[in-house]
């Protein structure tokens, strides 16, 4: 984009101070393309947006460290921006009490579903301190809420029966 | 120890508890291990459920899940062998166990803390008394201590006396104690002699569900389906499957009452079970009936299906029953219901002129939708080749969850693909039986017979799995039977045995009990394979749960079976 824009400067000096009315096509051309290509760029940085809106929703508040590796100051600045409001938003909720509204994506049916390990993940541990050993092909029947997680990363597989 | 109300003994301990499950991978113990999920579900207990297939894997397992939970339930493992010794737990661990492997070690029995058998007395256990077994050390030695001390305070002109009178009591005492030792081994060996499976665990599973009264149409399926595993592999008699039938039988009407109301009919997606008394022709409901008497055990001993005669034979047995070939050959759906209305009947009639007087077998079907129909004994059958397939890149654990899968109703399309594999099974036995004996690869080796499946036979990949050899063995003994002319070769026992691991260069050995009508299926192979290793040193694995089951490295086959024969002659 640089050099179309160095290209088209000198010709539009040039036109100027000789009066070259046949490079001012060149230079709508130019002009044009310039446009275009920042079109691109904002709809791939406002994609990347969206992404990362969408990772506060599967991952939590805490990003992994391979996925911040990937993204840029101003996006983490970003990222932690959408989380405040997310934050505060939520605790507006439920009369002042505040609601996780990122749990239950979709409608519960019972308090503890059965799983199935799809890799080793070793340890977890769930509310009332007792620590699980989740090895590939074991199957838990497990509070709901503390599977989710899992299950959103592909760590674990809702077996319905 | 006994556990003898199942449920205030054992749920009502657990249902606030979070369990470990440890589960065998048989059919069995699968079906076992969903009516126990089921009822689990509904009382929202946690638990966590491991598939193991052999003693390390159990000790394994058990180390890593010891510091998380305090309650084991183990299915179809752990009641033949010392478990405290082998799992070495804390003590405030407690295991559960349901196992149709007998006999149960004594030290099971008799332990009253930690281990708790759910195992109904009445199978006629025969366990030794405990004073046969175990003596209170501290009694014999106060005595003697006791009498010492009374020795040094005599005077030395009555000590002498007295030191005889005691000597003469510790010899009695010592010759008692080693009568009583010799009789200990004794009762010990008897009762450890011969391996043999008692009520099966998902039926002792049904029932804990019928006294909570969460018993379902589902769980009764798979209690139906555990017990049929156990007479498809024959472990265990006729008149012990008969009997269990007539129970399940008892559960099945009592479900079944709500189908005869004209008026609240049940719709057509319910699940219904029905008693059937059905061919024992296997898959003959997914297959083409001819194929369907071509791969079945019974048919093909009968006829002797690999000799021509037996050919020719069977075409006269169509030809008599009036079925076309046409007819005969195709999907079984798709015969003629002209054909298919008296079908059984049919067959029965002729087969009872062919020799086969037991063509028809108790059992039951299940029937939800309208196309989806299936007996015990094909969903056993499915079941166990899912269970055993040996596809790459596919552990013993996936297969565990394909086989559990499959069971449930909405898994359909594992169910076919298990029927699918099912039938390459059984042409793979068939086609091997025919070969081996037409080779005559079966020798008499005195006491028993011995067949050894060579690395390049087809499909011997198959047979490296237990269940799969074990099922071949029982095909392959009968069929001698049927083909042997020597009347002493027929009361023999029969071992086998297949490569397992080519690159580790090891051998399955499998030894299963003569084929008789009245056997009793009680195995000795067990101890025996034991003790010839032993004397011969060979590196064997016994991991399997049945002790009949055996790892050996290839080098060591000779040795070790030249050890049997002297063992057993």
């Amino acid at each position: 984009m640089e050099a179309l824009y160095e290209q088209n400067q000198t010709d539009v000096n040039e036109a100027k101070a000789d009066g070259r009315a046949e490079l001012i096509p060149s230079i709508k051309l130019r002009h044009c393309c310039l446009l275009r290509n920042q079109r691109c760029l904002t709809a791939y940085l406002y994609d990347r947006l969206l992404r990362i809106r969408a990772l506060r929703w599967e991952y939590g508040s805490v990003l992994p460290a391979n996925v911040r590796f990937h993204m840029c100051a101003e996006e983490v600045q970003w990222f932690t921006h959408y989380k405040k409001s997310l934050a505060s938003f939520m605790r507006s909720l439920g009369g002042g009490e505040g609601l996780d509204i990122t749990q239950d994506m979709k409608p519960p049916k019972s308090l503890y579903i059965e799983v199935r390990c799809l890799k080793d993940h070793g340890e977890f541990e769930i509310d009332d301190g007792t620590v699980i050993l989740l090895k590939k092909n074991s199957q838990h029947f497990l509070p709901r809420w503390k599977c989710e997680q899992l299950i959103r990363q592909g760590v674990l597989e809702h077996v319905m029966s | 120890m006994f556990i003898t109300d199942i449920r205030k003994e054992f749920y009502e301990v657990v249902a606030n508890q979070r369990v470990a499950l440890l589960v065998a991978s048989d059919i069995d113990a699968l079906c076992a291990c969903k009516i126990l999920q089921a009822l689990f579900h509904c009382d929202q207990v946690q638990y966590t459920l491991v598939p193991v297939t052999g003693w390390q894997d159990l000790g394994t397992a058990f180390l890593e899940h010891k510091e998380q939970f305090q309650y084991f339930v183990l299915i179809n493992c752990g009641a033949n062998v010392d478990l405290l010794e082998m799992l070495q737990p804390d003590d405030d661990s407690v295991f559960f166990i349901c196992d149709t492997h007998r006999p149960v070690d004594v030290v099971n029995v008799y332990n009253d803390t930690q281990i708790k058998l759910l195992i109904k007395q009445e199978d006629d256990l025969g366990v030794p008394s405990y004073d046969d077994i175990f003596r209170d050390e501290d009694d014999e030695e106060g005595g003697d201590s006791g009498n010492e001390s009374e020795d040094g305070s005599e005077p030395s002109g009555k000590r002498r006396r007295f030191d005889e009178g005691a000597v003469e009591r510790r010899i009695d005492r010592q010759r008692a104690k080693r009568e009583w030792e010799a009789r200990r081994r004794e009762i010990l060996f008897e009762y450890e002699q011969y391996e043999y499976h008692g009520t099966s665990a998902a039926v002792m599973l049904f029932e804990l569900a019928w006294v909570l009264t969460k018993d379902t149409k589902d769980m009764l399926w798979w209690a139906i389906i555990g017990l049929t595993d156990q007479w498809v592999h024959d472990k265990i008699t006729h008149m012990k499957y008969v009997t269990d039938i007539a129970t399940m039988q008892r559960h099945v009407s009592r479900h079944n009452h709500r189908n005869e109301d004209e008026e609240n009919s049940l719709s057509i997606d319910c699940m219904r079970i029905s008693f059937e008394y059905d061919l024992r022709l296997t898959l003959y409901q997914h297959w083409s009936l001819y194929e369907s008497i071509c791969n079945s055990c019974y048919t093909t001993c009968i006829f002797k299906l690999w000799t021509l005669n037996g050919q020719k034979k069977l075409q006269e047995f169509l030809a008599d029953m009036g079925l076309p070939l046409k007819q005969v050959r195709q999907k079984f759906n798709s015969m003629d219901m002209s054909i298919k209305e008296n079908l059984k009947d049919v067959i029965e009639e002729s087969s009872n002129k062919y020799g086969m007087k037991d063509i028809r077998i108790q059992t039951f079907g299940v029937h939800f939708g309208f196309k989806n129909r299936f007996l015990a004994i094909d969903m056993v059958h499915a079941t166990a080749a899912l269970l055993e397939s040996t596809e790459k890149d596919e552990s013993n654990s996936d297969n565990f969850i394909k086989a559990l899968d499959s069971l449930s109703r909405g898994n359909l399309d594992r169910l076919h693909s298990g029927i699918d594999l099912a039938k390459k099974k059984l042409i793979a036995i068939q086609q091997t039986v025919a070969s081996c004996i037409c080779t005559n690869l079966i020798l008499s080796q005195g006491p028993f017979l011995y067949c050894y499946l060579m690395e390049g036979t087809p499909d011997v990949k198959l047979f490296s799995r237990p269940m799969a050899l074990t099922l071949l063995c029982k095909y392959l003994l009968k069929a001698f039977v049927h083909s042997a002319r020597n009347k002493r070769c027929k009361l023999l026992p029969l071992i086998m045995a297949a490569p397992k691991d080519v690159e580790k260069g090891t051998v399955i050995v499998v030894g299963i009990p003569p084929e008789s009508e009245t056997s009793d299926k009680k195995n000795f192979f067990g101890r025996a394979f034991e003790k010839a290793s032993e004397s011969t040193s060979s590196r064997t694995l016994h991991d399997n749960f049945d002790t009949s089951i055996i790892e050996l490295k290839t080098e060591d086959r000779s040795k070790f079976l030249d050890a049997l024969i002297t063992l057993l002659s």
